[in-house]
């Protein structure tokens, strides 16, 4: 079924649109050129029509007025009949001679019109018309015209000639006339209108073409360069190169947005090697006192087994901090299922940044067992979620993180703040196709989504009334490739 | 009766093919005098009848036609034609002044009747139902385009405007036909003659008519002349003209056209019936 919108003129394309309107023109200006023609044809026919009327009467009335002064029924139709034959071109049907009192003296049909009888009220009429006005009187859905001549002598009236000739024939040709401009202006209309469809299509073409690749750029392809020798004119050359000039700007913004990305992830590594670093160094200071504990009292067995279990679980501490790191820095794409021990060792790396701003981390790790999600990319989301979430943390908030399995299979990962909301410009990131990074901050957030949907996932906000909470949802392998397959 | 008639005319064609007299030196033409009494529409005929006259008289003849037959027997009695081909009825109106020359035999008799003519649509086998009924006349000086009738209703006590509707003269008889055959007139009065020889010729002219009625025979419309002229030259060649017409080939051409058989001089006793009828309806000679 075809929508309503679609027949809504304004919507359909030019290419359709501009011939219409070259044939509604050339229509319009046929209409006009055909009313002067046929207008021109009708009046030389009447004019014509009424010098043939008139020789037509003039000769009758010269032949008939003797008959019609002495009322002579013979000579009345002598004279009538006899002209019938003569005047062949005016195709008369009827000619009739009337007394004063307008009875019939003789036609040249006394069988239909008999002598003494008057003539039909509308034929009647249509001759007094025709004889006041001194012309014929036509009546086109008959095909008739009327002719009537008064006849006197002086001024006393003698009767009058009345005479019906058929002016089928030329209606005939007016209606050939109109038949031949129809088909001669639809002709035209035609013609005009497929060279208007033709020259629009390549006139539109090279719109046509950065229309197309605008298209697939808004599909998530990278915008491509066009021939700019395609356009046509001025006009389109300027299109063209304008077009061409953005799809440069933009592989540059690309490239740009990728080096900033690198950046950001080096300086996402300056930031947790500083942490590690404070990590590793926290114990350090109780380890060497330790130590020196050790070199001082060693001897003491008391004191050693204390400044033993102080070195354990400092090195503990500095080994969990070291393979959270590794854990983090070394895997690559595809390399294993993520699992509940993924998220908990985030919780070390963030755990500097989130002392250094005094925040308080609520921590519930609830995924079970491992699912079928990129380890290393879910990690890196959610990571990015939380230091995100802890630099939008006021000093002492509160930071919550969660995490727990998708519907269907997969991991959904929640982060909230106690921030001041999300900007506007960083939520449009979520909803937001590929596009370049976001300038003035934000970048951490944009690759999470990034990343999101590399995973076939999304990252959505829930509504809360302080902070912000984000929500992603990283569905698992197996049901990415149910959804492909569904659809 | 019939076969008499025959032989006499034999002999009046062999008498008048030995010699033709001639009119005098001093006759420079002769006016001959036609009225619409027979086939005058046929220029053709016209031309062959003055060739044979011209031939036989040796002499430029010039025929002369009108209208009506008031308009040649005016001039005939004013002297103004040396002859003319008049109707039975003029002749009897003037039988004291005219005389005759000579008389066309048509089927071997020098008679014909009126036909009483009516629309063929029309339901009509006798005068009475032709009343009310528009007329075509064809000569208010016609015989059987007139008189006939006139004198058929006359013995009715009736007069032609006032048993008719409308009726009115043609001067013709082919008119009286074409008014009839067009529908102008329901019925007609008209010369059997020349009816019957147009329904031979011109079939689709008589087709839309119908005879209703026959007269009985009277005298055929005559070549009449001056009774005061009637021995001199130009009468005397003209008679003979007529009457050996069927001796020469371009009369024998005239004959044919006319559907004739040849002329007679004839008998002023011909055209007693005619008289009786005139003198019936008030118009005595």
């Amino acid at each position: 079924m075809i929508p309503l919108r679609a027949l809504d003129p304004r919507r359909w394309p030019l290419a359709v649109r501009v011939p219409l309107i070259v044939a509604a023109l050339v229509a319009g200006v046929a209409l006009a050129t055909g009313q002067a023609v046929l207008s021109r044809l009708a009046r030389d026919q009447e004019r014509h029509l009424s010098e043939l009327a008139s020789a037509f009467l003039d000769g009758l009335a010269t032949a008939v007025q003797p008959a019609a002064a002495r009322a002579d029924i013979w000579e009345a139709f002598d004279a009538l009949d006899r002209a019938r034959a003569r005047y062949g071109a005016l195709r008369p049907m009827l000619a009739a001679v009337l007394l004063p009192d307008g009875t019939v003296l003789a036609s040249a049909d006394p069988r239909s019109i008999p002598t003494g009888s008057r003539l039909p009220a509308a034929l009647a009429t249509q001759a007094e018309a025709a004889a006041a006005a001194g012309m014929p009187v036509l009546d086109a859905e008959a095909a008739t015209a009327v002719l009537a001549r008064d006849l006197a002598e002086g001024a006393v009236p003698l009767g009058r000639i009345v005479a019906m000739a058929d002016i089928g024939p030329l209606l005939v040709e007016r209606r050939a006339v109109v038949g031949t401009l129809l088909l001669a202006n639809g002709s035209l209309a035609l013609v005009f209108a497929a060279a208007g469809f033709l020259l629009v299509r390549r006139l539109l073409a090279p719109a046509d073409l950065v229309r197309r690749r605008l298209a697939e750029a808004a599909r998530g392809g990278r915008p491509v360069p066009v021939d700019e020798t395609l356009g046509i004119g001025p006009e389109h050359a300027a299109l063209l190169a304008a077009w061409n000039r953005a799809a440069v700007a933009s592989a540059e913004r690309e490239a740009m947005a990728a080096r900033l990305a690198k950046e950001e992830r080096h300086a996402q590594v300056g930031r947790l090697a500083a942490a590690m670093a404070h990590e590793v160094n926290n114990p350090l200071g109780g380890l060497i006192t330790a130590v020196d504990t050790l070199s001082d009292h060693g001897d003491d067995p008391e004191v050693r087994a204390e400044a033993l279990g102080l070195l354990r679980r400092g090195l503990g501490d500095i080994r969990n901090v070291v393979r959270a790191g590794l854990a983090t820095w070394r895997g690559a794409p595809g390399d294993a299922a993520l699992a509940a021990q993924d998220f908990d060792d985030l919780r070390l790396l963030v755990r500097h940044e989130v002392a250094r701003r005094g925040l308080t981390l609520e921590w519930r790790n609830e995924l079970p067992g491992e699912v079928a999600v990129d380890r290393t990319l879910g990690r890196q989301v959610a990571l990015n979620l939380l230091l995100n979430a802890a630099a939008a943390s006021p000093p002492q908030g509160t930071l919550r993180f969660r995490a727990c399995e998708l519907q269907g299979g997969g991991a959904v990962v929640e982060v909230a703040d106690a921030g001041p909301g999300l900007p506007a410009a960083m939520e449009s990131l979520l909803g937001a196709a590929e596009g370049p990074p976001p300038e003035g901050g934000g970048l951490g957030l944009w690759t999470a989504v990034r990343l999101a949907r590399s995973l076939g996932g999304r990252i959505i906000r829930i509504p809360s009334d302080t902070g912000t909470r984000l929500v992603a949802e990283l569905p698992a392998a197996s049901a990415r490739r149910e959804a492909a397959h569904a659809i | 009766m019939k076969a008499s008639g025959l032989v006499h005319r034999r002999t009046l064609l062999a008498a008048a093919s030995v010699a033709l007299p001639r009119p005098g030196r001093a006759v420079a033409s002769v006016r001959f005098g036609l009225t619409p009494v027979f086939l005058d529409s046929d220029l053709v005929l016209l031309r062959d009848l003055g060739g044979h006259l011209e031939a036989a008289l040796g002499v430029p003849v010039q025929l002369v036609k009108r209208r009506t037959y008031q308009e040649v027997i005016a001039m005939l009695l004013a002297g103004q034609l040396d002859a003319a081909w008049i109707c039975g009825f003029p002749y009897v109106r003037h039988a004291d002044r005219l005389s005759l020359l000579a008389v066309p035999l048509h089927h071997g008799r020098p008679l014909y009747q009126s036909y009483l003519i009516s629309d063929a649509s029309l339901e009509a086998s006798s005068i009475e139902d032709l009343r009310g009924r528009s007329h075509a006349f064809s000569d208010p000086d016609s015989n059987s385009g007139f008189l006939v009738t006139r004198w058929l209703l006359a013995a009715r006590q009736e007069r032609p405007e006032e048993f008719f509707n409308r009726p009115f003269f043609a001067y013709g008889h082919r008119n009286v036909l074409r008014a009839v055959g067009a529908g102008l007139a329901e019925s007609g009065s008209v010369d059997g003659y020349v009816w019957e020889t147009v329904a031979d010729r011109e079939p689709a002219l008589t087709a839309g008519t119908r005879v209703i009625a026959r007269s009985e025979w009277h005298g055929f419309p005559p070549i009449c002349c001056l009774t005061e002229r009637r021995e001199g030259p130009t009468a005397r060649a003209l008679a003979a003209a007529f009457t050996g017409m069927a001796g020469h080939p371009s009369g024998r051409r005239v004959l044919e056209a006319l559907q004739l058989d040849g002329f007679v001089p004839g008998a002023p006793s011909l055209y007693d019936g005619i008289a009786r009828m005139a003198a019936a309806v008030g118009m005595p000679r």
